[in-house]
């Protein structure tokens, strides 16, 4: 039923994943909060912005690190110009509405990409990371042949595990002790009150967008290293997935989304150990099962909002 | 008679209601208090949209928190809101048909006679087959009236039905409302921080302070009480 | 009776009293609309396949199916409040089981196209009834959700080609059977008569609902749930009401499309496909049925166009976009200025 000497190195992949959807999550929940935007562009903007790298790197345009720099400034930079000049417009709208304002941008940016490369050949790069690996055998016999844990990572699943725990941590540190965070956990609360208090909120709004735009731009480069080529529709929808562990946080705990972010990486690339065909088939639906189920147990209590307030 | 006893509701650590026991004695009744004191709690409590942890209501003799909440119209509560709700893509007609279909069963020709009434009652004859949407701010409220008054109500619950209207138009909204008991014979609660559209509705009034009872009875008696004003102390009442 | 009325202007009210039904219903817009109506129809059913080619009346052939599944999707959207993007799985599923069906009975063609989506109707409800209890942002998230896992099963599983067993799939592309299409539409134009007809039907269907007692339900529950419920209106039974009707629509689209590809790829329902159609939505209007055949128009037509007068079709994606936002734009300029928060 489960082939054990994959359940290792499946769980080594796993948890490189459970790091891109943890980093993501973390990107799209604090935005949530601080905006009350659902931001589904996120995967679109880190594909254009991947997209960009590989032309710069493929033309030698300018050194690698440079070009990996150009994929996460133009993220930054686009998805604070979105925040800057397109979301407030949407400010008297509820959050469907503005979600659907990301999904018009989404689809912009996935026309521009296929029109602007060739999207179905086989575009690749490889972070410096992604080219070195470190074999781990761990607990093995005498003649060092049988380890009871092997298996070779590439430095950029480190790297991307170390980031997200970096990025999750520092996001909870800047919340809690500097004054631009305690602002933006104030107007997560109640914006109008906030407003009203004199809190900045267009400056922190700005702040949240450019640090999610970033985390966008690392996540895009992240992907194309760990899925091993650039598929611009795959990195789009990813936000969809990347979602599954912010729901499972009810769009509101940070640490909770990002631990579910890492079970969804991990069970999704253990199912590939499983010895029968359909696990390993259909093991993609995953994170889409853990939100559906996360979603009903929202849906146990009913949510009326009579004349501007909830009941719940 | 509506008969409320020890009903008790609790929003987290927070008591929204503390034992409130009270009988309306029916025609109209105010019930006031400072803001938070509870009153929409109470009307959402009488609607079904809250649960209470503790209490009875008695509505002439029938155990009203035992009912699902959209069954409480077809036995006779009707409600409006702070905010105006009456729909704005359907007609006059449409609106308050909506709430006669879903709460009584009708012939159309009876049905159409009781819409009609109901609209006229309101006033809003000549705009019976207007879209809602095109309504000045006093006539919605009418609308939502209508909607209210409309088959065999017992309990009508109206929730600031004044609130931002100017003075002149809240007058005949008072008018209609302080028809209504004679006109359908339901008991009528009115929530309302106008006091001279309280006076002029209604003749016995309860008011609420911290989700406690604080005074009921006439009206007149009840504006004059001490402890009232001085809840109201740094709200002024509008004497 | 008692009127307060405080003036005699009770015409309307008179003249109410008098008149045999709505004035809505039997009024001169009415007539009017209905003709419209009636020569929008002859135009699509004649005049279009007399003057195009067989090219172009296949793709008219998509749009009219696509139109029933944004007609259904709009209905949602413009009449209850609900934003769905997880209709084009239904409409997949609803592909499969005709698929599936035609191969393994002799049935006709309308009875496979009824079944399947009364199926699909099935598992839109099974799925809605709790996922109806969330609104919002988190109704069209689970329907996502739901659509993008369906993708996942469906590009493993594949449309059945006439093999054997559950799946119905052969491996040999020799003894692929195609679907079957109903004996008095075989020819291509024929069937997009079919299907205009077809979806003309759906749309009645979705009329007849709209203007009577749930269309006035739906609209109150659009407003307010809790005035809705205040009003004595059972909610839950009125949206899943919607949500079946909107699945069984979808799901005779499903059916008609399995008849006009024949043999269908996953492209079609795969999760871009949802927001492209939640796009078209918008932008055809959701207000009136019409929005719908314009929305059908622009997701099955346009891309050809472009193409045929040799621009890139992904140019259509670019105008999606930039019509779901202008739309948005405008709505929000609009409420904004009647200071109106959602």
């Amino acid at each position: 039923m489960i082939d054990t000497n994959q359940l290792f190195p499946f769980l080594m992949s796993g948890l490189g994943f459970g790091a891109v959807y943890a980093m993501s999550g973390t990107g799209l929940l604090v935005l949530y909060r601080t905006t009350g935007v659902l931001n589904f562009a996120f995967g679109a903007i880190g594909a254009f912005g991947a997209s960009i790298t590989w032309s710069a790197i493929e033309n030698n345009w300018a050194p690698d690190w440079v070009a990996y720099l150009m994929c996460i400034a133009f993220c930054g930079a686009v998805t604070l110009g979105y925040g800057l000049y397109l979301a407030p417009r949407y400010a008297n709208r509820d959050d469907l509405n503005k979600m659907l304002g990301t999904l018009g941008l989404a689809l912009i940016l996935l026309g521009f990409m296929f029109n602007l490369w060739k999207t179905e050949d086989a575009r690749v790069f490889r972070l410096p990371t992604g080219t070195r690996r470190v074999q781990i055998e761990w607990f093995c016999n005498s003649e060092g042949k049988e380890c009871v844990f092997d298996a070779r990572i590439s430095y950029t699943q480190i790297l991307a595990v170390v980031f997200a725990l970096v990025v999750a941590a520092g996001v909870t540190v800047y919340l809690k002790r500097t004054k631009m965070g305690t602002a933006m956990r104030a107007i997560a609360n109640d914006r109008e009150i906030s407003s009203l208090l004199g809190v900045p909120v267009r400056r922190i709004e700005a702040i949240a967008w450019l640090g999610s735009g970033v985390l966008c731009g690392i996540v895009g480069l992240l992907l194309v290293d760990l899925f091993g080529s650039l598929d611009v529709v795959l990195m789009t929808w990813f936000v969809i997935p990347a979602l599954a562990p912010v729901l499972v946080g009810r769009l509101r705990h940070l640490w909770v989304a990002f631990f579910a972010a890492f079970a969804i990486g991990v069970v999704e690339a253990e199912l590939n150990a499983s010895t029968w065909a359909w696990p390993s088939l259909y093991r993609k639906t995953t994170a889409y099962v853990v939100a559906i189920v996360a979603l009903l147990w929202f849906a146990r209590k009913r949510n009326l909002v009579i004349s501007g307030r909830s009941t719940r | 008679m509506i008969g409320i006893s020890n009903l008790t509701v609790r929003f987290g650590g927070v008591l929204s209601l503390a034992g409130v026991t009270v009988d309306f004695p029916g025609g109209a009744c105010g019930l006031i208090g400072p803001n938070g004191a509870g009153k929409t709690t109470f009307f959402n409590v009488l609607s079904g949209f809250v649960v209470p942890v503790e209490g009875s209501v008695d509505a002439d003799g029938v155990d009203l928190l035992a009912m699902p909440d959209f069954k409480r119209a077809r036995w006779g509560v009707r409600r409006t809101f702070q905010t105006e709700q009456a729909i704005e893509s359907l007609t006059v007609f449409d609106n308050v048909r909506t709430v006669l279909e879903h709460t009584s069963k009708h012939g159309k020709d009876s049905a159409r006679t009781q819409v009609l009434d109901a609209v006229e009652f309101c006033g809003l004859g000549a705009q019976v087959y207007a879209r809602v949407g095109t309504l000045s701010p006093r006539e919605r409220r009418l609308v939502e009236v209508a909607r209210a008054v409309v088959g065999s109500p017992k309990l009508i619950l109206l929730d600031e039905p004044g609130a931002g209207l100017p003075e002149a138009e809240s007058e005949h909204l008072g008018t209609v409302i302080r028809q209504i008991p004679d006109h359908v014979g339901a008991t009528v609660i009115l929530v309302e921080h106008d006091m001279s559209l309280v006076r002029k509705c209604c003749d016995w009034t309860a008011v609420l302070d911290f989700g406690r009872l604080l005074s009921c009875g006439p009206t007149e008696d009840v504006l004059r009480d001490p402890t009232v004003l001085a809840a109201y102390l740094g709200q002024e009442v509008e004497a | 009776m008692t009127a307060v009325a405080d003036d005699p202007r009770t015409t309307a009210v008179e003249q109410g009293r008098t008149a045999a039904g709505s004035p809505t219903l039997l009024g001169k817009r009415s007539i009017a609309k209905m003709g419209v109506a009636a020569a929008a129809l002859a135009i699509g059913l004649f005049l279009l396949p007399a003057i195009t080619s067989t090219f172009w009346v296949k793709n008219l052939t998509s749009a009219a199916i696509l139109a029933i599944v944004a007609g259904a999707t709009g209905m949602l959207y413009g009449r209850v409040g609900l934003v769905a993007l997880g209709q084009m799985a239904l409409y997949g599923l609803s592909t499969w089981i005709t698929l599936r069906l035609s191969f393994a009975t002799d049935l006709p063609f309308p009875a496979l196209v009824l079944i399947a989506a009364v199926i699909t109707t099935i598992f839109g409800v099974i799925l809605g009834l709790p996922a109806l209890r969330l609104s919002g942002i988190y109704l069209s998230l689970i329907t996502l959700m739901s659509a993008a896992g369906f993708l996942v099963i469906l590009s493993e599983a594949k449309f059945p080609n006439g093999g054997p067993g559950f799946k119905g799939l052969v491996q040999e592309v020799t003894n692929r059977s195609e679907m079957r299409r109903p004996d008095i539409a075989i020819g291509d134009f024929a069937y997009y008569r079919y299907v205009v007809i077809a979806m003309v039907l759906t749309y009645l269907l979705a009329l007849i609902h709209v203007v009577g007692k749930p269309g006035r339900a739906w609209a109150s529950i659009k407003q307010s749930e809790a005035a809705a419920l205040a009003a004595g209106i059972n909610t839950t039974t009125y949206k899943l009401w919607a949500w079946a009707l909107a699945s069984f629509m979808t799901g005779i689209a499903g059916g008609l499309l399995a008849g006009h590809v024949k043999s269908p790829s996953v492209f079609p329902f795969i999760v871009e496909q949802n927001i492209i159609l939640i796009a078209v939505v918008v932008m055809g209007g959701v207000v009136s049925l019409w929005g719908g055949i314009i929305s059908g128009l622009l997701a099955a037509v346009l891309p050809e166009l472009f193409q045929k007068i040799g621009v890139s079709d992904r140019w259509s994606l670019i105008l999606f976009g930039v019509g779901l936002t202008v739309n948005l734009l405008i709505t929000s300029h609009q409420l904004d200025k009647a200071g109106i928060r959602e």
